[in-house]
């Protein structure tokens, strides 16, 4: 098998708990909310509202071309190489050390309390909420690391906020 | 979109058109591009089946963006994605055609900022072709007005 890109921590279950309550240093996007990733979105999930296509309308009703709101997670993704050579850095909830070799998404929450436009440079600030116990699902058996991300836009003001469940596991059919 | 629904005029409950939407290898791929989110499981077939899945699978970016789509379609570029919680019970394969279900369950005015907002909660099913529910979505609305 191939290794996996992302920088998954291993460990037990008891040095995932140290991480419960811990929140991250703030981490701020490589660059701004831009157009042409607002689009290539759009695009991707073929949605034609002029929000996210025509500047003028999306000015006038929301002060600029408007951030998909199910693109959120992608702001604060980087790229999947970075000059420095070093891998890049990835979301809280892989870097829970836990011995699952894998993971798939279970559950996500997100509010938007005011709109992200173009221009807008975004910061996270990320904390593991909780880790369950070890658990057995038809995928695997691994444990289920809930965070929750609260980003703020360049002027400090909280422009959403996330709630992740993942469900970090070893594939195995369950016995 | 030209016909949006007046908050004010809205009787709850109410059924929103049928959406669907075929998800081929390039749709997946394309997600991946669009998101930056490169696991493997999203562009690489050989991974999805080492992990027990048939192919490769839209992420959680895709189908918020596709139950997001649905609403706004439905209520018109006025209105905005305030809050969207959603359940991940099975994923959405290349090949698969996804199928969203909406239904406005409750209209309220939060009074708690200023100016009110006209809120509506949605539910919305995204199911495949094989009528298997694979995303339950509670949305929530705000409308201009």
């Amino acid at each position: 098998m191939k290794p996996i890109s992302y920088q998954l921590a291993f460990g037990t279950y008891e040095d995932a708990l140290r991480m419960v309550g811990v929140a991250s240093e703030p981490r701020t996007a490589g660059t701004v909310v831009s157009a042409a990733r607002i689009q290539m979105f759009a695009a991707t999930v073929r949605d034609r509202n002029p929000s996210y296509w025509n500047a003028e309308f999306a000015t006038r009703t929301w002060g600029g071309l408007l951030a998909p709101p199910g693109l959120l997670m992608g702001w604060l993704t980087p790229p999947p190489w970075e000059p420095t050579g070093q891998p890049p850095v990835s979301a809280i909830a892989i870097r829970v050390p836990l011995p699952g070799t894998t993971f798939i998404n279970a559950a996500n929450e997100a509010e938007f309390p005011l709109p992200i436009v173009e221009g807008d440079l975004l910061t996270i600030v990320e904390e593991v909420v909780s880790v369950s116990p070890e658990k057995r699902t038809r995928l695997g058996t691994g444990h289920f690391v809930e965070t929750l991300d609260t980003f703020t836009r360049q002027d400090g003001t909280v422009v959403a906020r996330n709630r992740n469940t993942l469900f970090r596991f070893t594939p195995g059919a369950p016995s | 979109m030209t016909d949006a629904p007046d908050w004010s005029q809205i009787s709850v409950p109410l059924e929103l058109p049928e959406v669907k939407d075929e998800i081929t290898y390039q749709r997946v791929v394309m997600n991946s591009g669009a998101t930056w989110d490169y696991f493997p499981g999203h562009f690489d077939p050989a991974y999805a089946e080492s992990q027990g899945h048939p192919t490769i699978f839209v992420n959680t970016m895709h189908l918020a963006g596709f139950a997001d789509r649905i609403a706004t379609d439905w209520a018109g570029p006025d209105s905005r994605v305030v809050r969207r919680k959603m359940r991940l019970i099975g994923s959405i394969y290349a090949g698969d055609t996804m199928v969203g279900r909406g239904r406005v369950v409750a209209k309220r005015r939060d009074a708690s900022v200023d100016p009110p907002r006209h809120l509506l909660d949605l539910q919305i099913d995204v199911t495949n072709q094989r009528g298997e529910l694979c995303c339950p979505v509670e949305l929530t609305l705000q409308l201009p007005g």
